[in-house]
Formats: structure tokens, sequence, C-alpha cells
């Protein structure tokens, strides 16, 4: 008895400011929280929308789709539906992430609705260097994926980055990063063609 | 007693606000909060946005330190401060997450660090235990805008010199050829390590002229 007495008389302070705080930053969060996720929502909206000019509406498709990554690692991604003004599919976009020089890269990669073509990518979030690593961000290297195959891609050191094909040219001082960004592409493409070839929304798409 | 006789003194409060700005700078004199100062630098927006969030976090916390600076034991008082911190520090992250999405990406880890920043757990523990509340708020002022105006002076430079442009407006002529260095941390530490030296000669030059 003497024992909880000294516990509580040494700290009641702690478990009380433990329990006002604690309240205080569940209301703030209760408060702004639809703010964060509309914000999440409208980035991602804006990226994917951007990568398919065309598109009228995204649709969540497929979810929590498992991608096996290196060491047998597994990362989920959801699949959106980019339809036009008709309500046709014209394209697919998800986000992918994988590791860079500095940090976590994470992507939003879109391709076309019959899944042959890619329509590019845009970053959602980097930390790579800055003026080197970060020109993955740049229209130089991105304009590379742009109408590129959706398969395998292949880094090459040197080549003509206006070529549309499967090879992309590495950024001058940021192989690392541009490397990088093909190993997210060759990581998810496969499988998210295969999920969305089983669920038969390929050959609805134009 | 001593805490009436200082809440008397007017002059104290103008002291302690100023001692934060120059004589205590934390950045420049104390060598507190590295980690943003190095991080944070490379343009003035997020490095006005650390500022901003570290004045918030400081203020709060030495608001509520000095109000339960009497009920303090001392061998809790560490984690009282850290749990203060940690509490100001989450709502400051959530602010930014809610109504400064950009800047919130930009920061990054940084604005979730600030939970361990020595400044905070230093005011907290050298003045707001020890003092009443308005002294606490003035030191909380004087520091933390100390901090946000060394982090604002390393990132003008090193914006300038690494774009050309300071708050993103384009100063300096379109031949510049900027200095990439300077938006790696290797730019970060140089132009501290001048700002510092700086400091220092001023700081030596001022307590010579006092003397004489």
């Amino acid at each position: 008895m003497l024992k909880i007495k000294h516990f509580i008389q040494q700290s009641w302070l702690l478990i009380v400011s433990s329990f006002c705080f604690g309240l205080l930053i569940a209301v703030t969060n209760a408060a702004w929280s639809p703010r964060i996720e509309q914000n999440q929502k409208d980035k991602l909206n804006n990226l994917m929308k951007t990568l398919i000019a065309d598109a009228n509406d995204f649709k969540m498709v497929l979810e929590a789709v498992q991608i096996p990554g290196r060491k047998g690692r597994i990362t989920k991604t959801d699949i959106y539906e980019a339809d036009d003004a008709e309500g046709r599919s014209i394209g697919f976009a998800f986000i992918a992430s994988g590791p860079g020089f500095a940090d976590k890269i994470k992507l939003v990669i879109a391709v076309d609705g019959k899944c042959e073509k890619f329509f590019g990518f845009d970053v959602l979030s980097s930390n790579e260097t800055p003026g080197f690593g970060s020109k993955i961000k740049e229209d130089y290297y991105r304009n590379q994926f742009k109408g590129a195959p959706a398969g395998k891609l292949e880094l090459v050191r040197v080549g003509k980055t206006e070529k549309l094909d499967s090879k992309i040219v590495a950024i001058s001082g940021a192989t690392v990063s541009s490397e990088a960004v093909v190993k997210i592409f060759n990581m998810y493409i496969d499988k998210v063609k295969e999920k969305l070839k089983a669920k038969g929304l390929i050959n609805n798409g134009r | 007693m001593a805490a009436e006789s200082k809440a008397l003194n007017p002059g104290l409060y103008k002291q302690t606000l100023l001692a934060g700005l120059w004589r205590e700078n934390p950045v420049f004199r104390l060598l507190l909060g590295m980690c943003p100062t190095l991080a944070v630098t490379a343009a003035v927006k997020p490095a006005l946005t650390m500022g901003l969030s570290v004045i918030f976090v400081l203020i709060c916390s030495n608001i509520v330190v000095s109000l339960m600076r009497n009920l303090l034991k001392p061998h809790l008082r560490i984690l009282m401060f850290t749990l203060t911190i940690a509490t100001f520090v989450t709502i400051a992250d959530l602010f930014l997450k809610a109504f400064q999405p950009v800047m919130s990406e930009t920061l990054g880890p940084y604005v979730p660090l600030i939970i361990v920043n020595c400044i905070i757990i230093c005011r907290a523990e050298a003045c707001a235990s020890k003092n009443g509340l308005v002294l606490s708020i003035i030191d909380a002022l004087g520091m933390g805008v100390g901090f946000t105006f060394a982090l604002c002076v390393l990132a003008g430079i090193r914006e300038i010199l690494s774009t050309g442009a300071i708050w993103e407006i384009k100063v300096l002529p379109a031949g510049f050829v900027p200095w990439a260095a300077m938006s790696m941390p290797v730019g970060a530490f140089i132009t501290l390590g001048l700002l510092i030296g700086l400091v220092n000669k001023i700081s030596k030059k001022q307590a010579k002229s006092s003397c004489h």
C-alpha cells in the first residue's frame, strides 16, 4: 500500500500530463485529419491528372496489390483507373516506391488503357541529392518514359533521349537515382499488368 | 522573493529578449540545434517555416514548464520536458500537414525531429523551470527569433549562391552559374563555419571597444 502511495506521489504529474497531452493531440488530430487526408488525395489526383491529361475521373480498381520487392519484401499499392469525360477507361495509374540514393523514392506511374505504353511518371516524394539526384524530377529525364513500351526498361549511360524505347539514358552525375527509378518501374510493371489482365480490365481499355 | 524581484525588473525582460538574438544566439553563439540548421537551410522558405515551428514549440513548452515548475520532481523533470515538447511538436507537424502540405513535405522528418532540438530542452531547463511565466515567454521568443534569424541568414546566402534567387525571386544576373555545392551539406557546413567566424570576430571587436 505504501509502495502504491509512493508511486502516485512521485508520478501523479506525469500521469495527469500524459492524459491531458494525449487528449490535446487526439482533439487536434480529429480536427485536422480530414484536411490532411484530403491534401494527400488532392496531390495524388493532381499528379495522376498531369500524367493522363484527358482523364476526367479516377477510381480505384484494385486495392492493396502485392508487389514482390528486393529480398522477398512485399509492398502494396492501389491501382487507379482513369476515365475520360464519356466514362471510358483511358489508362491506369499507381504509386510505386523503392530505394533511392539517399532515401525512399515514391513515384506515380501511369500506363495507357491497353498497358502497352507508359504515359510517364511523376515524383510523389524523394530526398535525392539537390542538383544531382533531384534531376529525376526534370523533364529531360521524365520525358524519356513518356511513350516508352510498358515492359522491362533498361538504363544506359549514353544514348538518344528523344528516342522512345525501353532504353533510358541515365542522368549524368546521378546514375544511382536514375537506376533507382528504372528499377522501381521494372519491379512494378509486370505485376500490375498481370493483375489488371486477371481482372479483365486491360481489354476494356482503349 | 527572487522571482518577484526578477518580475519587477523591466530591464531584465529586454535583456532576456535581446540575449537570444545576439549575445546568446542559439545557432551562432551556443551552437545548439545544429541538425535543422544544416539540414533545412538550402532555401529561405523551409528555413522560415522551421524557425516559426520552433518559436511555437518553444513558447508553448516554456509556458507549460513554467506553470508546472513548482510541481516538478527533479528526477522526472527531463521526462516531463520531453513529453511537453513532443506534444507541441506533434501539433506543429499536424498543422503543417493540414495547412502547408508542400512545406511539410519539404521539411520531411525535420519537423518531428524538433522534439530532440537541444534549444527547446535547454530553455525549459535553464529558464522556464526556474522563472515565472512572463520571463519564460520572453526568453522563448528571444531564443526562437534568434534561431529563426540565424536560419534565414544561412538559407539566404545558400539559396542565392545555389540558385541565383532568393524566396524564389531571381536576384543575380542570368549569366550567373549556380554553385550546386551550396545546396548540398558541404555548402551548409562551409557557410555556417564562415558565419560563426564572422559573429565571433564582431563579438570580440564589441567586447574590446566596451573594455576601452
